[in-house]
Formats: structure tokens, sequence, C-alpha cells
């Protein structure tokens, strides 16, 4: 066939115009999803980012084996998240280069922070797994369009420090921290303090101890926190700082006679070994508690699958991970269903909020500000188990609508006035 | 009784850091290399340590020998000093920014090889090998016996260091060699075989020291970076090439820190550097360093 320059422009303009008013062309929609990855793989946050891609890759292989998203089949590509500059520059050559349809991932307040900016800019769905402490959401983006925010991070140091109310109240004076040096540790050490005192407990503050990224050498902070010998200590440390932590401290006595109060723990269970961590400890699972004795089909079938693949079990990150990949389906769905045609990125973005989704650890779904909420698991350990690390004796689980600032509120302002459920 | 635990941390400390920084003095004072990546040799011996540990404690044997076992780890691992001391010796006459390119080269190829070998995610060992000897408790005191095992093992290896230097045949050789290497060939000590036993020695006690921290820690990509900046402070503080300045420089150090983090937690690196500035302005040849003058 013999096709003139004035034909094929013609050819051409017709295809973008259909393109343009009714969606991408019926070839393209045969064509699989494409969900871009950004995971932490090496260092000291590499087991949250491994646990997190195997929640996706669970979560596409079951997307697939039932027909794939509205037909089509789902595919991942996984990039490393790094420094902010590294993983901006990886992010950009998932959206232009690989052309993925969804961006998910990122663990770092520092890393979403710079992302975040990009990812509207270049009008791609960026849905984050974690990295939502305050100072990122202190609305330096106040109404994002493509991106998805976590539930805040503080979330867990608010339902420990209920718990902490709950259970130990009366029972001590004095008080310590051990926390990452970083926002995160920062915001849980003083929410945690800032509620103490809401409700009336007289605590003195015995000592403060800051752990820097990566660190793995404790012996200071440990010589430090028995000098100090408090009655009750604060870690929100999650990553490998909290096994060489409580190994340490539990040789050092100082578990003996303090209470811990350890509200992300729960990253960290294959490595928390009976032989170091006490019973009776608040022990934060996240979004997600393993042996949760009411648990649901879905989580039931994906823990039994995931030990039985990987010989561990399954943490938060995983179902962080799992809630964001289902979130964006469910996106694609609704949009599709409004608009009677394949959707186009800002109708996937506008149809993801409020959304609720069966996660692997219970409700969750987007709020129309495009923070994340979820279910959230704590309670005192308990070591009469089966297993080589420590259950929960009782599970307590609140939704994150009683943990987390409503939009546009003031954390701060916020802790000092909500009613939490005590 | 509660800042007897503060000094007994702090001399762990202390213990772990004077066997890098007496490698490095070690190197230095006979090979005149400041060797940058004797931060990698501490991770290497963490690695290699969790390594056989995993083996010991699949062999069932009694677990109390697990530390001579580590410590034996270190040592063999430390033999990679040999080829690496080859791959040093086009440098010794080269200007120092030329040893300094090259010792940094090895700290960040090491740390791909830790990740080849080892994976990226932080490895630690069995928990029970900290207990393994219990604790002495008691007025207040509550001590893993592991910390004070290791706080004399490395007093141990700087008497044995100490001795064999001043009272061995080989000892005066190195020593001859350090003070005047020309001189010392010139009466037909050869020059590259004890080239070769420094810096194998300086490696052995890097690897040691790496391998003792286990138990009580984790190892990582990161930790040999993080080593190298104590290991430097210890070494001005002590005096570049002094023995004696890597015992005492050590002490500081692993105290200083301890205090700092007790009383002022975010002053740990501050308050060790601050004593850096001070030991560089007035007494630049560190507490027991030779003046260059």
């Amino acid at each position: 066939m013999n096709i003139k320059r004035r034909d094929f422009t013609k050819l051409a303009a017709g295809t973008a115009a259909s393109s343009y008013l009714f969606g991408a062309p019926a070839f393209a929609q045969q064509k699989p999803i494409r969900i871009g990855l950004l995971a932490p793989r090496a260092g000291v946050a590499a087991i949250v980012g491994e646990d997190s891609i195997r929640g996706v890759q669970w979560g596409v292989e079951r997307i697939n084996r039932s027909g794939g998203i509205a037909g089509r089949k789902v595919e991942i590509v996984i990039q490393e998240e790094t420094t902010p500059k590294e993983t901006i520059e990886r992010f950009r050559q998932l959206v232009l280069q690989d052309k993925v349809d969804c961006v998910q991932g990122l663990i770092s307040t520092g890393v979403t922070l710079g992302v975040a900016p990009v990812a509207e800019d270049e009008r791609a769905i960026l849905m984050c797994w974690d990295g939502t402490t305050q100072n990122g959401v202190q609305e330096t983006m106040p109404k994002p369009r493509f991106v998805f925010r976590s539930t805040d991070n503080e979330c867990e140091a608010v339902m420990s420090s209920l718990l902490t109310i709950k259970y130990f109240k009366g029972k001590f004076a004095t008080i310590a921290g051990i926390n990452p040096d970083y926002s995160y540790g920062r915001n849980n050490w003083e929410a945690f303090r800032a509620l103490l005192t809401r409700y009336g407990i007289e605590t003195k503050v015995v000592s403060e101890q800051w752990v820097k990224v990566g660190s793995t050498d404790l012996t200071a902070n440990i010589a430090a926190l028995g000098a100090a010998k408090p009655d009750l200590i604060f870690s929100s440390m999650f990553l490998a700082d909290l096994p060489i932590f409580m190994r340490q401290a539990q040789a050092a006595g100082i578990l003996a006679n303090a209470k811990l109060v350890a509200p992300a723990a729960g990253v960290q269970t294959n490595q928390l070994k009976k032989d170091f961590v006490p019973e009776g400890m608040i022990f934060g699972h996240n979004t997600l508690y393993f042996a949760h004795p009411q648990a649901s089909a879905l989580q039931k079938q994906f823990v039994g699958e995931y030990v039985e693949k990987y010989k561990v079990m399954p943490c938060s990150s995983a179902d962080r991970a799992y809630f964001n990949l289902m979130a964006y389906k469910a996106g694609v769905e609704a949009a599709m269903k409004t608009t009677g045609r394949w959707p186009k990125t800002d109708e996937i973005a506008d149809a993801i909020a409020g959304i609720e989704i069966e996660s692997l650890g219970g409700k969750a779904r987007y709020r129309q500000d495009k923070i994340a909420e979820q279910m959230f698991y704590q309670g005192l350990t308990s070591n009469k188990n089966a297993f080589d690390y420590p259950t929960l004796a009782r599970s307590d689980g609140v939704f994150s609508d009683r943990l987390q600032k409503p939009a546009g509120a003031d954390f701060w302002q916020w802790i000092k006035t909500a009613d939490f459920p005590v | 009784m509660a800042y007897a635990n503060l000094m007994l941390g702090g001399l762990f400390q202390a213990a772990v850091l004077f066997l890098v920084a007496s490698g490095l003095q070690l190197v230095f004072g006979v090979q005149k290399i400041i060797n940058l990546a004797c931060g990698s040799f501490y991770a290497l011996g963490a690695y290699f340590g969790i390594t056989v540990m995993v083996y010991f404690l699949q062999s069932g044997w009694p677990i109390w020998m697990f530390l001579p076992i580590l410590i034996g780890a270190g040592a063999v691992i430390g033999l990679i000093g040999v080829p690496l001391e080859l791959l040093l010796r086009p440098v010794y006459r080269r200007n120092e920014s030329y040893q300094l390119l090259l010792t940094f080269g090895l700290l960040l190829m090491f740390q791909d090889v830790f990740r080849y070998f080892w994976g990226s995610v932080p490895l630690s060992v069995d928990s029970r090998l900290y207990g393994a000897y219990g604790t002495i408790q008691g007025m207040g005191l509550h001590v893993p016996v592991y910390n004070i095992l290791v706080i004399l093992s490395s007093i141990l290896i700087a008497a044995a260091l100490g001795l064999g230097l001043s009272r061995t045949r080989i000892g005066r050789i190195v020593r001859a060699t350090a003070e005047n290497r020309n001189m010392a060939e010139a009466i037909g000590v050869n020059s590259a075989t004890i080239f070769t036993i420094v810096f194998t020695l300086g490696c052995v006690l890097g690897t040691i020291g790496g391998a003792l921290v286990i138990p009580t820690s984790a190892a990582s990509l990161t930790m040999a970076a993080e080593l190298v900046v104590e290991a430097f402070a210890v070494v001005v503080i002590g005096g570049l090439g002094s023995m004696r300045g890597a015992l005492v420089g050590a002490i500081i150090v692993g105290l200083l820190r301890s205090v700092a983090v007790a009383l002022f937690p975010e002053t740990e690196i501050l308050a060790i550097y601050l004593v850096v500035v001070a030991v560089l302005l007035f007494r630049p040849a560190g507490l027991f360093g030779k003046s260059a003058a």
C-alpha cells in the first residue's frame, strides 16, 4: 500500500485526537499495566524494602490470576530508594523511560519530600508506603493531586502512648527515650511525652538517646541508659538497631527493671528472639499483626504462603505495599466505570480517595486529602507461643482515624485536644 | 555504681578501638602509610566472624568456646594482609596523597566485596553468644562478662604486642626499620618481608577487633566508614605512629563518648573532635607522638 505523506499526517492526527478524546487506543489496553517500585534494597532499611516488594509480588500474582486490572495484566519494575537526589532520578526514569503507569514505594520522609513535588510536576501517580512524619506533611504540598501519602508516622507512637497510660499508669516515675535521630524518632518521643503530660502523668526524663541512621554500635547508649536507671524506656527504633539494642539492654540488666514501649518493633519480629525480649512490653505491629486471633481469611492466606515461601514472618511493610497496589487497582476500576473507557492518569488519581480496600491487616482507604487510613495493632508481649519470638498476649486494634490528625490540622495542637480512645 | 557501668561501657569501646588503631599505628610507624582501609579490615573481621559463628553453632561445640574461636577467625581472615601489602608496594615512596587515595579506594572496594559475599542487609549472630559467659551483678553493677573478656583480651594483645616489639629479635628489626629503613636495609634487613609482616599484623589487629564486636552488634556496610572516624581521632590524640598513644587515645575516645552520650547525647562526636582539635592546636604531634621538628 502506498501511503502519501498527507495521508499519513491525517492518520497520525486522527489517532492522536481519538486518543485524547476516548482515552488510550485499544492496542495500548492490551499492554500490561506497569507499576514502578522504589524500595530501599541495601543497608539497615533493606528489610523493610524486601518485605514491601514481597507484599506487592503476592498481590500482583493474585491480581494476574484473576484476570488483571480491568483485563490488563500487571508487571512491576523495581528501582532502589537511596538518597533524595538519586531517587528523584530513578523516579523520572520509571515515569519517562520505563513508562510505568504508577509509582509506589518510598520509606524515608526525606526522600518522599524530594520525590513528591516531582510526581505532581510530571502528573504521575505516586503512592507512598511510608515516609509521612509530620515534617513530611506540614503542608509543604497542601493539596496534592497525584501524590498519596501513608498514615502519619506518629500514629504508632500515639497508640503506644495511649497503651502506656492504659497498662502502666502509676507504675513509673522516670522515663528514658532511645530513638532514631531523625524526624520520625524525634516526633515520636515528643508525642509520647506530650500525651503523658496531657493525661496528667508526671514523669522525669532521665535520659534521651539518639541513634544515628545505620548505626549498629549502641554500646555507649546502653551504658548511658544503665546509668540513668529509668522506670520506663520508650524506643521507636525499628531497623537493624532495635535487635542490637534489645540484646545489649537485656545483657546489661536494663530490661529487668524497666518497662519497655516499642511502637515500631514489629518490623523486626523475626530478629527479636524470646531470650532477650521481655514479656509484658508494649510492642507495636503497625498495620499487620501476623498472629492476630481474628485475622481475615486474606491475612491468613498471605501469612501462610509468605512463611512457606520465605521461612520468616511478614511485617506491616508488606501490608502497606499491598494496600497501595489494591488501592490503585480499585481506582482504575472505579474511574473506568465512571468514564466508560480506559481512564487517564488524573481520572485514576481522582478516583482512588474514599474507596475502602480489604488490605492484609484489615480495612484501609485513602482520605480525600490523599492520606491513608489503616488499622493499627499493638499490645503486651507474651512468650507463650510456638515461635521463637514473642506474640501479643492481647492485641489492641485501632483504626487510624482515632490516631492521626484530621486533614489540615496541626499535629501538635491536635494531640492537646483530640478525643483519644484511652 | 551507675558511673562504673558507664566507665566499663566506655572501656569496652576503647578495647575495640585500640585494636584497630594499634594496627593503624603499626603500619604508619613502619611503612609510613596512613591506611584508610583499616575500617574495612574491621568490617571484614565482623562479617567473617559471623560466618564462622554460624558454623560454630551448627557444630554443637560447647558455647563457651566461641570467644577463642572468634578471635581465631579474626586472626585467620587478617592474613588477607599478605596479598594486600603487595598492592601497596608501588606507593611506598610516593607522595602521601597517592597512599591516601589508594587506601581510600580499598575502603570503597571492600564495601562492594561485603555486599557481594554477605549481602546488603545488616547481619548479626545468635543472641545466645552475648550472654554465654553470664553477667557480673551486684552493688549496682551489671556488666556482661563478655564485655570484660573483650577488655581483657585487648589488654593481653596490647601486652603481647608491646613485649613482641621491645623484647624479641623480630621486634627489634621492626623498630629498626621504622627508625631508618635505608640503614636497616644496609645492614641486611629484608624490608619487603618486614613490611609484609607489619601490614599483615596491622590487618589482623583490625579483623580481630571486628570479630569481637559481633556478639554485641551487627555487621553492616557502613561500619567501616563509621570506625575510621573514631580510629583517626584516636590516632591524632595519641600521636601518629605511637602504640602507647593508640592505647591512651582509645581510652580517651571510648570514655569520652560514653560520658558524652550519657550527659549530652547530641555531642557524641563533637566531644571527641573538640579534643582532637585541641590536640592539633596545642600539641600537634599528639600526646605520645614524635614532634616533626
